[in-house]
């Protein structure tokens, strides 16, 4: 590709893009969020016709009308949504489309066949009958990239394949990635995650603004000079961690139990202090953090705040007591997407500035303006649509709601998920202010060095257990707590501080 | 995670303001343009009436008669008609007319008054009556054979759009009333992301409940306080009935629309057997006042009450807390919840909202009709939802302004009101009304993708 | 910047307002100087009602006058709107069948302040207070007694007798009383076992039909109140494999039923003349507006009509 330029009304996605990738070579691709990474992709992939540029496979000029012609000419691509029937099964789902069919009838034996050969190939065992819905999610990553491989593709793109998956499952994948490299197929690769970047591309494409900032082999290349590319400005380090005194317990939990997903967790989280909470996806983090919000009702257990005892029926009586729950899934249950951002803002704390149900309006937008500026929410104005944010001022516009519901304790899940590396690092920020104010924080997150780089303690969970703890966070390395996070309890060392 | 491309960042302040008027209220130009196309199309002759058609007459009267002539005036037996023949007889005598009569009333009435004139041998040099009247008199006058010849004199005409004659305008607000104030409580539902679909049957129960209360408590010589208590109960019923649905809805999660598709047969059943099958008419005739009565500016009570509950709806859901909790439990159920927000609480208000709206609703037409009867409100469900959604309120929920709905009811009444008076037939008008709400909907697809 | 919002409307104007104004060509225009009628009858799906306002239409025609007919379809609050546009287009004489009797009452209210005279046709309006000129209607009740007779001489004087009702309507209602009157007159062995309310149309009467041959296994005949409750009932006999057991007397004399009758399916109708209704109306109203007097009621007297009417009628002849 050189030369590629996209616009959409009135804004240029693509600003004279170069790409070339060989056969055989994994192409990292990294950028913020909006640097133009999803619409190269859609080019190549002949969602998007570019108004400008060539692209030339194997020598030869080609263009495309359609994602089915890119598909003709071998380029596959394995969206972060998949493209996959939940109702089929994950053979039908391989070969829809382009079925093997004898006498127009599917041959399933030839399929089975066909689909064990490729799960084989990526040393992945998926029966081939069992329907897609049944799956995890790497395993329907699998799926997909079978899926492409059967239609004979020789160059793979994948965006962002790991956000979604846990630590084991994305060794996985990078093993698969390798094993594919091998074979001679191309692939592009989109992440924001660095260490992935860094294990598995042999060149890294930065892009930012639309443009092309540079692309650079691996090696010689360090992780600061990559971040202050993509943001195009220098950061001190990644995680800014600040340490500060720990304080008298705040919230303590004994035996909290909600019977399937949680069992008997008991954890005390102190004034000041950050506490990392991390585990695969499936051991429970979430659900705790809704036990302690009150968004589910436990079976057993009981929590402390300040000593005293806290009965929680619903979200309503944490927010009353000084809990807040920074959500996982911002759209599906931090939001209102179709309210202003000043709207989600208020959302909990309209009492605030409410006077015998009637809201004084110039005190919301007073109050919101001042988040604005402290949080530095990029918005063209406070009634903009929420919907039309980016992800990490969606982020910024939910904290901003809950620091102004001025909460003790504080439960950020996941706060950094689909956000780029400038914003990541404001959160952080934000993170050490509030614990430098003596709240009390619980940080869920999937992302180990960010566990490891934020924590003051680290709890991981497995099978809806704590099962361990790691004190000394500064000595503390990502095996250990993987170890903990698949429950091999007997091989990992308790780290004392 | 995908890059907003087509949010553009160079768009300014103004023009921003502009396409948010049009996404919020560009049905208001709907409704102008039609009320334009339907004041062009019923540009028409019209007929004097009142102490105007008396001084449009009396300069033709004095060019065409001779001073001192007898002029009989001959009218209908109405207000109006009244106030013509007044202003004209005095006209006739400051002019040095002798005026004769005036009679007024039924053809029968008139037939009699001229026999009578020619009975007496007066010479009679004219006859003057409204524009209304003149066919009949010129009919009558064929068959009294001493004034046969005599001079009918009328109001000369004037040109005027029918549609937009303040008694037709009246119409069209007092047309609309009932459903324009149920859709209140509708446009609630609908952005909680629900439906209410037993409104139209909780008409015909706060109809006939208010009806049968009346009857019970001295019918026809029953007083005000009883009427008010009945109307009262009837409404509160309603908002019980509205309890319930939310009730079944919130505690046993059943969806909305078999919700009270459920409530609405059982309301139109219990309407049904409350009146065992007829309608209640024992009501006294003050009852009418609410529905029929105009005692501020000649503004119709209903419609004063309908612009009151919009007022009232408008405030609360723009500047009370309710009102936002109203739309973020629409626009994400979870995420309100766990903003602490009581959901089930909130869901429930707006169907009592929609049920008290309804039995209100139920009340103007008992009072409209003097009646109650089980028949109300058949299909108004319907009528009101389509006021709702060609108002803007997405039927997804979390959308929606209580104003675009008034516009809603107003582009339906408008619609409706502006065939009749062009003489389009009822079975079009369906068609019409159902290609307006696909209109609605497909305009509201529009906008969503232009804006995104 | 002309948002898809902007450009969507205009896309969308000048189809609606093609729309809104219809067959906008054939209305009859209040300006020319031929005196209005406008007539609302309670529903133009009935073949009476057709019958009726065509009879009315033409019979007007050929005195002057021209005709605006509405139904209201059995939505009362669309009557009183009906009206208050007449009362707007200051029609000369308003002509209603009304779809309830009593709530009608406002309504004619609203035409007598304005002084426009109203006649009712079929169906009777009963409030207090309001000045209708006159009610021009089938003799129901005599009409019910005939219908009394028919049955008797179906079921060959004793047995179990139901009747599907509408008793929302008043001329149903003198339908009704003149039948038990004339079942009482006779002292007649019969048993009224079932008496359940059709609507007056065919699918509902249809399903209660079905209830009450389930319920009544021994039931002789079915009264029912117009024809398409005779059909629904019919439909409902031969469903149940009763035909000729269960003998059915209907009321009106649509063609559908004259057809049914002859087949045998129907026993007898009581037939009204919605032709005459429609006719009567019409001279009613030229007397008023000739200031000749004209009766506060004006009865067409009904008929029986029975199988030998039908294999002699012609209009059955010509239709087939």
């Amino acid at each position: 590709m050189d030369g590629i330029e996209k616009s959409f009304p009135g804004v240029k996605a693509l600003k004279g893009v170069r790409l070339t990738l060989h056969a055989g070579e994994v192409l990292a691709v990294v950028g913020e969020n909006g640097a133009g990474k999803s619409t190269l992709i859609k080019t190549l992939a002949g969602v998007h016709r570019p108004d400008a540029g060539t692209m030339m496979l194997d020598g030869q000029p080609v263009s495309f009308a359609s994602p089915h012609e890119a598909q003709q000419a071998g380029i596959a691509v394995i969206y972060q949504e998949f493209n996959l029937v939940p109702a089929l099964s994950a053979r039908e789902n391989i070969f829809l489309g382009h079925e093997r069919a004898r006498f127009g009838v599917p041959d399933r034996r030839a399929e089975r066949a066909e689909a064990q050969r490729l799960f084989e190939r990526m040393k992945v065992q998926i029966d081939p009958d069992a329907p897609v819905r049944s799956l995890s999610v790497a395993q329907q990553q699998v799926v997909e990239i079978a899926k492409a491989l059967s239609l004979g593709a020789r160059l793979l793109v994948m965006d962002e394949p790991t956000a979604t998956l846990t630590p084991g499952e994305v060794d996985r994948l990078l093993a698969i990635i390798r094993d594919l490299q091998r074979d001679g197929i191309g692939i592009i690769y989109i992440s924001h995650r660095l260490e992935e970047v860094f294990a598995v591309a042999d060149r890294v494409m930065v892009m930012r603004d639309g443009e092309h900032i540079d692309t650079l082999p691996r090696q010689g290349l360090d992780r600061e000079r990559l971040i202050e590319m993509m943001v195009g400005r220098s950061l001190e380090q990644e995680f800014p961690k600040a340490r500060h005194a720990i304080g008298a317990p705040r919230l303590e939990v004994r035996g909290l139990t909600r019977r399937g997903v949680v069992e008997d967790v008991s954890l005390t989280l102190r004034r000041g202090e950050v506490l990392g909470l991390t585990g695969l996806v499936g051991a429970g983090r979430t659900e705790l953090a809704r036990l302690l919000f009150g968004a589910d009702p436990a079976d057993a257990g009981e929590i402390r705040l300040d000593g005293r005892p806290l009965a929680l029926r619903s979200p309503r009586d944490a927010i009353a007591a000084g809990i807040s729950l920074l959500t996982e899934d911002r759209k599906a249950q931090g939001l209102v997407l179709m309210l202003s951002a000043r709207e989600n803002f208020a959302l909990p704390n309209l009492s605030h500035w409410s006077r015998r149900g009637f809201i004084r309006q110039q005190v919301e937008r007073a109050r919101f303006a001042h988040y604005i500026e402290s949080l530095k929410i990029k918005l063209s104005h406070q009634d903009q649509t929420v919907r039309n944010l980016s992800g990490g001022n969606q982020q910024k516009v939910l904290i901003a709601r809950w620091l102004e519901a001025n909460a003790d304790v504080v439960i950020f899940d996941e706060p950094t998920r689909g956000i780029d590396v400038g914003a990541k690092y404001e959160i952080y920020l934000l993170i050490n202010e509030l614990a430098a104010a003596g709240k009390a924080i619980l940080m869920i997150s999937s992302e180990l060095p960010e566990v490891l780089g934020m924590s003051d303690r680290i709890l991981v969970m497995h099978e809806g257990r704590i099962s361990g703890e790691i004190t000394d966070v500064a000595h503390a390395t990502q095996e250990q707590i993987l170890a903990l996070a698949v429950g091999r309890e007997d091989k990992a060392e308790k780290v004392e501080g | 995670m995908l890059p907003r491309l087509s949010s553009p960042p160079n768009r300014t302040r103004i023009q921003q303001a502009v396409s948010q008027f049009f996404s919020n209220y560009g049905m208001l130009l709907v409704l102008l343009l039609l009320c334009t196309y339907y004041a062009v199309v019923t540009l028409e002759e019209q007929n004097p009436r009142g102490a105007d058609a008396a001084e449009a007459l009396l300069d033709d009267l004095t060019a065409r008669v001779p001073a001192g002539g007898t002029v009989l005036i001959a009218t209908k037996a109405n207000e109006e008609d009244r106030v013509f023949a007044a202003a004209l007889a005095e006209g006739l005598r400051a002019a040095g007319y002798t005026p004769a009569g005036p009679v007024e009333g039924t053809p029968q009435d008139l037939r009699q008054a001229l026999e009578a004139v020619a009975a007496q041998g007066r010479p009679i040099a004219a006859i003057a009556t409204t524009r209304d009247n003149a066919a009949i008199v010129r009919n009558l006058q064929r068959q009294v054979t001493s004034l046969a010849e005599t001079p009918v004199l009328t109001p000369a005409s004037y040109r005027w759009p029918t549609f937009l004659r303040a008694d037709n305008i009246r119409n069209v607000a007092n047309q609309i009333v009932v459903i324009a104030i149920i859709a209140v409580g509708m446009t609630m539902v609908i952005i909680t992301a629900g439906i209410d679909l037993s409104v139209g049957s909780l008409i015909a129960l706060s109809a006939v409940v208010a009806a049968y209360l009346i009857q019970a408590m001295g019918g026809t010589e029953a007083g005000t306080g009883a009427m008010l208590l009945a109307s009262a109960a009837a409404i509160l019923l309603c908002g019980l009935v509205g309890l319930f649905s939310g009730f079944v809805i919130t505690r046993f999660r059943v969806p909305p629309f078999i919700a009270t598709l459920g409530v609405m047969q059982i309301a139109s059943g219990l309407a049904y057997i409350i009146s065992e099958g007829k309608s209640i008419s024992a009501i006294p005739d003050g009852y009418v006042w609410l529905g029929r009565g105009a005692d501020l500016f000649s503004l119709p009570n209903a419609v004063v009450l309908m612009i009151l509950i919009y007022a009232g709806a408008h405030v609360l859901m723009t500047r009370t807390t309710l009102g936002r909790y109203i739309y973020a439990v629409g626009g994400n159920e979870e995420a309100a919840r766990l903003s602490g927000i009581r959901v089930h609480a909130v869901l429930v208000f707006v169907y009592v909202v929609a049920g008290l709206l309804a039995g209100l609703g139920g009340i103007v037409q008992a009072s409209q009709l003097k009646s109650g009867a089980p028949t109300y409100g058949l299909m108004y469900e319907l009528y009101v939802i389509a006021a709702v959604v060609i108002g803007g309120t997405s039927l997804f929920g979390g959308e929606g302004k209580i104003l675009g709905t008034l516009i809603g009811a107003f582009i339906i009444a408008v619609i409706q009101n502006g065939m009749n008076l062009t003489g389009v037939e009822s079975y079009t008008q369906k068609v019409v009304l159902g290609f307006v709400i696909l209109g609605a909907v497909l305009l509201d697809m529009l906008k969503k993708r232009g804006l995104r | 910047m002309p948002t898809f919002a902007s450009r969507g409307i205009l896309l969308l104007l000048p189809f609606l307002l093609l729309a809104c104004g219809g067959s906008g060509g054939d209305r009859p225009a209040a300006t020319t100087d031929r005196p209005v009628i406008g007539v609302s009858v309670l529903t133009l799906t009935h073949a009476f009602f057709q019958d009726l306002t065509a009879a009315l239409e033409a019979e007007a025609d050929a005195h002057g006058f021209d005709v605006v007919i509405t139904a209201c379809e059995f939505d009362i609050a669309r009557q009183k709107n009906q009206v208050s546009d007449f009362v707007v287009r200051q029609v000369d004489a308003i002509v209603l069948a009304p779809c309830d009797s009593r709530a009608i009452g406002t309504s004619i209210l609203e035409a007598n302040a304005a002084g426009i005279p109203v006649f009712t046709t079929d169906i009777a309006a009963l409030s207090e207070g309001i000045d209708v000129v006159t009610h021009v209607a089938t003799d129901n009740y005599e009409g019910g007694r005939l219908a009394a007779r028919a049955i008797l001489d179906a079921i060959g004087g004793s047995g179990q007798i139901a009747i599907i009702d509408h008793p929302e309507v008043e001329s149903v209602i003198m339908r009704t009383n003149g039948f038990f009157d004339e079942l009482e007159a006779r002292s007649a062995p019969v048993e009224v076992v079932a008496r359940l309310p059709g609507g007056g149309v065919k699918d509902r009467a249809f399903r209660v039909a079905e209830d009450i041959l389930q319920a009544h296994p021994d039931l002789d005949a079915i009264f029912a109140i117009n024809d398409d409750t005779a059909l629904g009932a019919v439909a409902a006999i031969e469903k149940a494999g009763r035909a000729g057991t269960v003998r059915v007397v209907g009321f009106d004399g649509t063609l559908e039923a004259r057809r049914a009758i002859r087949d045998g399916q129907i026993f007898a109708d009581v037939i009204q003349h919605p032709d005459r209704i429609g006719r009567e109306t019409v001279q009613a109203i030229v007397r008023y507006m000739n200031g000749e007097p004209v009766e506060d009621e004006i009865l067409i007297a009904p008929s029986l009509y029975t199988q030998q009417d039908a294999l002699a009628d012609p209009l059955l002849q010509e239709s087939e």
